[in-house]
């Protein structure tokens, strides 16, 4: 039997978040789970709260009355309005709050005593991934939004998240389709010449993971017939730059190239940059934690190790912006 | 001496691999560094370790180790056990000390070597 066709009704105009959201069916989870695309994952954790919420946020005193909170939620079509003194977050009316009121006679009321003080906030510095939890986990439209010091420094609302991720989405897929037509170009018309390109998100202090992509290119060089000491030689380079992004940087990427028997590891974080990279790339010298120590890592032979088992090795560090590290491995011996 | 023997040997458990393999032990290093671990460049090593971590897995991987034991019947995360399976390296927990285990190993090494 053929599947009736639905048709799609668009809400009426002056329609609230939660109205619109509430007229349509639910959406496949985006969440921070290992199955979810490593593109998705790392925006997820890349993008902070305050890289997406409104900063011209309406807000009213406690001792406005619900109509005029009624008024700017009309004039300025929102749905919430946060009540705020000096930065001081006290509560938040929602156009719920409205409707009672106006149904059971207290539009002239002050906010203070009719405002929803049970709030749950959000922090500037947290990852969005943090605010696509709380709205899976919590029936509400917007979240205030409030820095290091506990005052109110913004709003988040599920249209802002969707907005943004458009956008980061948008711009990471052209990234991705740069790279896949200069990989074809690069490749040319030689049909023997092997070329491979794998890119890896890594998390900062992700070391459930971290290992990951080394491990997979590992199985990659395998595949390839790569000779077991080379392939050695580049799995430790990787794997000691993978873990280095994840316990010394921001986070950042890993990724692996073979092109004219070149097999090529880079790796790239997104900060804090590495003041001296001469003394970072000797022996014992190091600048982890006793937790990192604890599992294993930290004793400051990373870069070294990077190094010494590579043909070429390249390391460029901007304090602020980042660092990239490039290994090179010539696949064939006696290869430039 | 295989992952098996290995198991006797040290009076541990096979916890993740095929108590059949044949592939042998070339060299043992024991440390709980991996970085350390890292450096060796020797075929078929087997990794002695108090590391009861992913990492330690993922480590042996990558240096194509033949096998891992954890001494000192140090407890092993469900994480630990499933990485090994994936990576194909045999995981054996062992109740004698890192000193111990190694002192037995380097017997059993040399009395194989000088047969």
């Amino acid at each position: 039997m053929a599947e009736v066709h639905k048709p799609v009704i668009l809400p009426p105009p002056h329609a609230s978040d939660d109205e619109i959201i509430a007229r349509h069916p639910p959406i496949p989870r985006v969440t921070t789970d290992e199955d979810s695309p490593l593109v998705i994952m790392e925006l997820l954790q890349r993008i902070k709260i305050r890289d997406v919420m409104r900063t011209d946020v309406v807000v009213l005193s406690r001792r406005d009355t619900m109509r005029r909170a009624q008024d700017l939620m009309r004039r300025n079509r929102i749905s919430g309005i946060p009540i705020a003194e000096g930065g001081r977050l006290y509560g938040i009316v929602s156009v719920e709050d409205i409707i009672q009121a106006l149904s059971g006679g207290w539009i002239d009321d002050v906010i203070v005593k009719h405002m929803s003080n049970h709030l749950i906030v959000l922090e500037a510095d947290m990852p969005l991934a943090f605010a696509l939890k709380y709205f899976e986990n919590y029936n509400y439209g917007r979240f205030p939004v409030l820095n290091k010091e506990h005052r109110l420094v913004g709003l988040i609302s599920q249209r802002d998240v969707t907005r943004t991720l458009l956008y980061e989405l948008t711009l990471e897929i052209n990234k991705l389709e740069k790279k896949a037509m200069q990989s074809s170009q690069t490749s040319g018309d030689d049909s023997q010449a092997a070329y491979l390109l794998r890119e890896w998100s890594v998390l900062h202090n992700d070391l459930e993971n971290a290992g990951k992509a080394a491990n997979d290119i590992k199985a990659i060089l395998r595949e390839h017939n790569v000779d077991r000491r080379l392939t050695r030689r580049i799995a430790v380079a990787a794997y000691e730059l993978e873990i280095n992004i994840c316990i010394h940087s921001h986070g950042g990427n890993l990724t692996f190239m073979i092109a004219d028997d070149v097999a090529t590891v880079v790796a790239k974080d997104t900060g804090p940059g590495i003041p001296d990279v001469v003394w970072a790339c000797k022996d014992g010298t190091s600048t982890a934690n006793d937790w990192i120590r604890s599992l294993g890592f930290g004793a400051g032979m990373g870069l070294a190790n990077s190094k010494r088992v590579s043909d070429r090795f390249d390391i460029k560090s901007v304090m602020g912006k980042g660092t990239t590290v490039t290994c090179s491995f010539n696949l064939k011996p006696g290869g430039e | 001496m295989t992952i098996s023997d290995v198991a006797k040997i040290l009076e541990g458990s096979l916890v993740v691999g095929d108590a059949m393999a044949s592939r042998a032990v070339g060299a043992v290093v024991a440390s709980d560094l991996m970085s350390d671990v890292l450096l060796v460049d020797a075929d078929d090593i087997l990794l002695l370790t108090s590391l009861a971590s992913d990492q330690a897995i993922r480590t042996a991987h990558i240096v194509g180790a033949m096998g891992v034991v954890v001494h000192d019947s140090k407890p092993l995360p469900s994480t630990m056990s499933q990485v090994a399976e994936q990576l194909k390296i045999p995981l054996v927990s062992s109740p004698l000390s890192k000193y111990e285990s190694c002192v037995r190993l380097h017997a059993a090494l040399e009395a194989e070597k000088s047969a």
